[in-house]
């Protein structure tokens, strides 16, 4: 090999290599990016069962129920909708009804039944999760309390 | 004063060590690049390391030799053609003006911008040395001796009221539980920790509170606040017949110009036979219930609190610049149940703090939720 | 009073800054040596004024001076005085009050070390190091202000967040900062050599030990969250690819690829206007993620407050900054030479697959990250990027760099034997193999990924030895020369070794953690035992207890083995009172470098409590070898040849360096 071949060889192979991560990234987007919905959006969206989405919304008052073991089942409402979710395992500090919630899971076949595997848990006390405050604000149903004291 | 004689003393210091380089005899800068020269120079004596370390072979290292000589030379080359001209001494006198005028003027003009020029600090341990009239001070003055000593029963005895009348109920229970470890149970504590458990849950006779109104009685069973609890208690479980003859027992009792009267009269009838059924079992009382409550308060508790409420509004006759002491005379006045005392005040506060900005909002608001006409201060 | 002149020194400190971004300028353009000067004394000048003013803070939150309204936001007089410290970064003004500090520290580093820079070169270095330090004080004293008073003062302030009350936390982000920040040196150096037109393998040199320095820290900083957020979060997680840790990651990655590219550049002159590059990617990363966690665009426990107006300064700042230095590389960078050639198989050619990998996985991480939030602008459709996604990506990717990375050291400069490096390094890659699958089968199970896992981890630890043993030259020569050779090498080549085998070990953690690590979730009653990691579990019931701003139910449990009892632990929800926050207090026992990690759930209405138990095998691999890596950082940076022509003295005369090398 010449000295241009041996260089157009390592370009070639420094692109390829650029081209299949580029390739990885878009599948691996198709594979495991999860859309953001509200309960009011479900009906909607048309989901086919098993698709993994994020449920966002405010925890229902009065709705959390302590089942066997560690599983709690609750529904999360956008004041309007309400959708149950089950979720096993230990809820985060700041799981309180009436709080905002991000769940992470998947609609059982044929069911309104959201299972959720992961329930968001980095909050601080004023943290409403992003996505749940804009859409609530939207609907007009809560408002960012200002700062300072009453 | 002494702040400012710092500041000019902070900005002539930074002045004067910044206009030194500017002041030295004028210098070219170094042309020759000696520090390239180093590293290169450190660069051939790894290459003899390596080799007689056996790391890299005798054709390797001529190679390497030869190309780090190559830009040890165009490093000389260059350094002695790369004179650039240097400037005269007016440069660096411009140079010095600017440093001269853009410190303090920068300085001076965003500081005055910005910053609260003669604000004193006011660390901690300091005010708490000398809290003066400040109700917030004071007890965290006391909370402070009683983290130190936590079985001073007085001290507790003294907080509990106030964490009650602050709305710190967690706190307030604790206290009181406190107090009546130290010092014993009386009718007084027994009564406020029964009020501090109901204010906890929303209005509502718990069990718990209960019991501390049972004990409250037995030990004054003339005390009207106790008796009237446990009315509502009956009333909340249901039990209208009873309630209805405790609360008209309750009314026998009372001086005729007693302030609560009115209120037992309406329990009364809402526990009439004949009278609408009440609300739902655990019902709420209303805020009402708990003001005449406070109405019934005798001793010295109230004393103190009345006290400290009128000097604090006394101080704010003189200072009307404190928006959280209006806050708090107001609130004081409301949960007093002095109504007129409240809205004259909140007029006042207005006047200083008028209703259209962040503080005046703030006062209507909390006014309009102490149930006060606030149309009419606002006039 | 002491606030007040805090507050000033600040103010004066923008002036300060303001003068030495222009006149240095102007001075290396005239090549005139005063004002040349003037950089390294308004840098010494700049330090002083940012720490006096950062020490008044720190003094308003030790006093408890609640009539500084930072102070009363973000602390509480109950509060251990260490916390009442580290509260002062605990919250936005202050954590961009400590950015500007680590800045001007560093810069006073440069003006310091730097005695035997070209003039021009430090010169205008200080000034990009300043232009940076007027930005930033700008934006703490028009948006961040924390000197902003009170009037009437509180008595009592609102307390610090409480997941933010820890001794992890009181460190990780000094040390985040000094990586962050300290890519600034590179960057600046980068900047200075464009506007000097003059570019060659001694910059690579001067700039190469302030790199090290920062993607040391970075290091540090990286691996502390990373511990903080496993023990503090009650989680068990050590990675949540969370945007705040990718914006941490991607400059680590950018500034370990700039690490390796600044090698290639010292010694061949090579790559260097990919260098160049690198350099100003790296510190647009580290500006990018100050903006992505400081602008409140993400919300985590990072984002103290949101703010438009801080975030559309700092988008300003970012644009500023990374725009400019782009457009300036885009002018200037055609006009410098390029440098040495060299064959593809070669040590160059495998640094700069090194380089290409990195900066590869970087940008899926990049996208990654990004993307959810470039969507959300343009369509409003909000998506997440979670876990999956980063570990297919970025793990995927990442794999060649582990196979390759022992390679490197043992190829030559220039031309390299790949034939050679390979017959060097089969003896590490088959018993890499061998442990592997030892300790696969030792663990019994799993998938059989993780024995290429475990066995890419050994590769790198045994070629990292392996390339001191072919350095040392034992096999060919006897043991006592070996010996001789080995204590002979030059620091630099431990650093390497050890921070080739620190990843390595990392890689091991990793694997090993997620393949054999088991969770029990239980309902558990007081006397009740739990059966994890062949240990018996047992409760023995909750206690309540006091802190000094919280209360705190505890569960205490203890440990046995083969009905031994080997520990004891207390596992605890706290309840911080001034803010009626709940944190969960994990109880960790560590065995070895194996953990089992205890959090408490809920109570239970029968009076039991739900417990969650982890036993997480040889998870402390993951942070040990984030060690290792930081300890080949700092021997790499104590090598003598690195503070040749730049940190440190003068020149010393050449007899020295000759009795030195005579060594």
């Amino acid at each position: 090999m010449t000295r241009k071949q041996k260089r157009l060889a390592v370009i070639a192979g420094g692109m390829s290599f650029i081209l299949a991560a580029v390739l990885l990234i878009m599948f691996a987007f198709g594979q495991s990016v999860a859309y953001f919905y509200m309960p009011g959006d479900i009906a909607k969206a048309n989901l086919t069962p098993g698709t993994r989405i994020r449920l966002g919304g405010l925890v229902a008052e009065g709705s959390v129920v302590r089942g066997e073991g560690s599983t709690v089942s609750f529904k999360v409402t956008d004041g309007n909708t309400e959708i149950p979710v089950s979720y096993t395992g230990i809820l985060p500090d700041l799981f309180r009804e009436g709080q905002g919630v991000v769940t992470e899971g998947r609609f059982a076949e044929g069911g309104p039944q959201f299972t959720a595997d992961t329930v968001l848990a980095k909050h601080d006390e004023n943290y409403m999760p992003k996505e749940v405050a804009d859409r609530l604000k939207e609907q007009g149903l809560w408002q960012h309390t200002e700062e300072g004291k009453p | 004063m002494l702040f400012w004689i710092i500041v000019a003393i902070l900005t002539a210091a930074v002045a004067v060590f910044l206009l030194k380089p500017l002041m030295r005899p004028g210098r070219e800068g170094d042309a020759a690049r000696t520090g390239e020269a180093a590293v290169y120079k450190d660069q051939l004596r790894e290459i003899d390391r390596d080799l007689a370390g056996g790391l890299i072979g005798e054709v390797e290292a001529d190679n390497a030799r030869a190309e780090i000589g190559r830009r040890l030379i165009a490093v000389s080359a260059t350094g002695a053609a790369d004179g650039r001209r240097a400037s005269g001494a007016t440069l660096r006198k411009i140079a010095a003006g600017i440093v001269i005028v853009v410190l303090p003027a920068t300085g001076l003009c965003l500081y005055l911008l910005t910053g609260s020029p003669g604000t004193p600090d006011q660390p901690l341990a300091a005010r708490l040395e000398n809290p003066g009239n400040n109700l917030d001070l004071l007890v965290a003055k006391a909370e402070r001796h009683l983290a130190e000593n936590p079985n001073d029963g007085k001290g507790w005895d003294i907080l509990a009221p106030i964490y009650y009348r602050g709305g710190r109920l967690g706190d307030a229970e604790l206290a009181y539980r406190n107090a009546i470890r130290f010092l014993g149970v009386n009718a007084e504590r027994a009564t406020g920790l029964g009020e501090t458990i109901m204010a906890g849950n929303q209005g509502i006779v718990t069990e718990d509170a209960r019991l501390a109104f049972e004990e409250a009685a037995r030990r004054e069973p003339k005390s009207p606040r106790p008796r009237f609890y446990l009315a509502l208690a009956m009333e909340q479980a249901g039990r209208r017949d009873e309630a209805k003859a405790a609360f008209e027992a309750l009314e026998k009792d009372s001086p005729a110009d007693a302030p609560w009267l009115p209120l037992l009269r309406e329990h009364i009838a809402k526990n009439s036979s004949d009278g609408p059924p009440v609300a739902s079992a655990p019902g709420n009382p209303t805020e009402a219930d708990v003001k005449a409550a406070e109405g019934m308060t005798s001793g010295d508790r109230q004393e103190m609190i009345r006290g400290m409420v009128a000097s604090l509004d006394a101080r704010l006759k003189e200072d009307p610049n404190n928006f959280e002491g209006w806050m708090r005379l107001v609130r004081s006045y409301a949960v007093l149940g002095e109504k007129d005392k409240a809205v004259a005040a909140l007029k006042v506060a207005l006047t200083t703090f008028p209703a259209d900005g962040t503080e005046g909002r703030q006062l209507v608001a909390m006014a309009k939720q102490a149930g006060l006409d606030v149309e009419g201060a606002m006039k | 009073m002491i606030v007040e002149i805090g507050h000033y020194a600040l103010v004066l400190a923008l002036a300060v800054a303001l003068i030495n971004s222009v006149l240095p300028v102007i001075g290396a353009r005239r090549n005139d040596a005063g004002m040349m000067e003037l950089a390294t004394t308004g840098a010494y000048a700049l330090f002083v004024l940012v720490l006096l003013s950062f020490l008044s803070l720190v003094w308003a939150y030790e006093a408890s001076d609640f009539s500084v309204k930072n102070v009363w936001e973000n602390s509480h007089s109950a509060m251990p005085a260490i916390f009442r410290f580290s509260a002062v970064w605990g919250n936005h003004e202050g954590s961009m009050m400590l950015w500007l500090l680590i800045l001007t520290f560093f810069s006073a580093l440069v003006a310091l070390f730097g005695r035997n820079l070209p003039e021009s070169l430090k010169a205008n270095a200080l000034a990009v190091q300043s232009w940076m330090g007027v930005a930033f004080a700008l934006f703490i004293l028009l948006t961040s202000n924390p000197f902003i008073r009170l009037s009437p003062v509180p008595a009592e302030g609102e307390d610090l967040n409480p997941i933010l009350q820890d001794v992890g936390l009181a460190i990780h982000p000094p040390l985040l900062y000094l990586g962050y920040v300290g890519f600034s040196v590179s960057f600046s150096f980068a900047i200075a050599a464009l506007l000097d037109g003059r570019l060659d393998a001694a910059w690579a040199r001067w700039v190469r030990p302030w790199t090290l320095a920062a993607w040391t820290f970075l290091t540090a900083g990286i691996a502390m969250g990373s511990y903080w957020a496993y023990y503090e979060l009650g989680w068990g997680g050590w990675w949540f690819w969370d945007p705040v840790e990718n914006a941490s990651l991607m400059p680590w990655l950018a500034g370990t690829a700039l690490l390796h590219s600044a090698l290639v550049m010292e010694k061949r002159e090579a790559l260097k206007i990919w260098t160049v590059l690198l350099s100003i990617v790296t510190f647009s990363l580290s500006l990018l993620g100050t903006f992505l966690v400081r602008s409140g665009v993400l919300t985590s426990v990072h984002s103290f407050t949101t703010d438009p107006t801080r975030g559309v300064f700092i988008l300003g700042i970012l644009m500023l900054f990374i725009g400019g230095a782009f457009a300036l590389f885009a002018w200037r960078a055609p006009l410098l030479k390029a440098g040495g050639l060299f064959a593809p198989i070669s040590r160059e050619g495998s640094l700069v697959l090194n380089n290409l990998i990195l900066t590869v996985s970087m940008g899926s991480v990049l996208i990654g990250t990004l993307y959810p939030l470039v969507l959300e602008t343009l369509t409003g459709e909000k998506i997440s990027v979670g876990a999956p996604f980063f570990n297919l990506t970025f793990g995927l990717l990442m794999v060649p760099l582990l196979i390759a990375v022992p390679f490197g050291p043992l190829l030559a400069w220039k031309r390299g034997d790949l034939l050679g490096a390979l017959q060097r390094l089969y003896v590490a890659a088959g018993l890499a193999l061998v442990a592997g699958l030892v300790f696969f089968y030792a663990k019994n199970g799993g998938p059989v990924l993780a024995v290429l896992g475990l066995a890419a981890g050994f590769f790198l630890v045994f070629g990292a030895l392996a390339d001191l043993w072919y350095r040392a030259g034992f096999g060919k020569v006897s043991v006592s020369t070996g010996w001789k050779r080995l204590t002979g090498l030059p620091r630099s080549a431990f650093g390497t070794a050890l921070g080739h085998a620190g990843l390595g070990i990392t890689v091991l953690g990793i694997v090993a953690v997620t393949t054999f690590e088991t969770e029990n979730v239980v309902e558990m009653t007081q006397g009740q035992t739990v059966q994890a990691g062949g240990f018996a579990v047992k409760f023995d019931g909750m206690r309540a207890t006091k802190g000094p701003n919280f209360t705190e139910e505890q569960g205490h449990f203890s440990i046995s083995r083969d009905g031994v009892q080997v520990a004891d632990t207390w596992s605890s929800k706290r309840l911080y009172t001034a803010r009626r926050m709940p944190t969960t207090e994990a109880g960790i026992v560590t065995f070895g470098t194996s953990q089992l990690y205890i959090s408490l759930g809920d109570p239970m209405s029968n009076g039991g409590i739900v417990v969650r138990i982890w036993w997480k095998p040889y998870v402390l691999l993951i942070w040990g070898g984030a060690l290792v890596m930081m300890a080949g950082g700092f021997v790499s940076l104590s090598d003598r040849r690195l503070r040749v022509g730049a940190p440190a003295r003068r020149a010393k005369p050449v007899k020295a360096y000759a009795a030195e090398a005579a060594e």
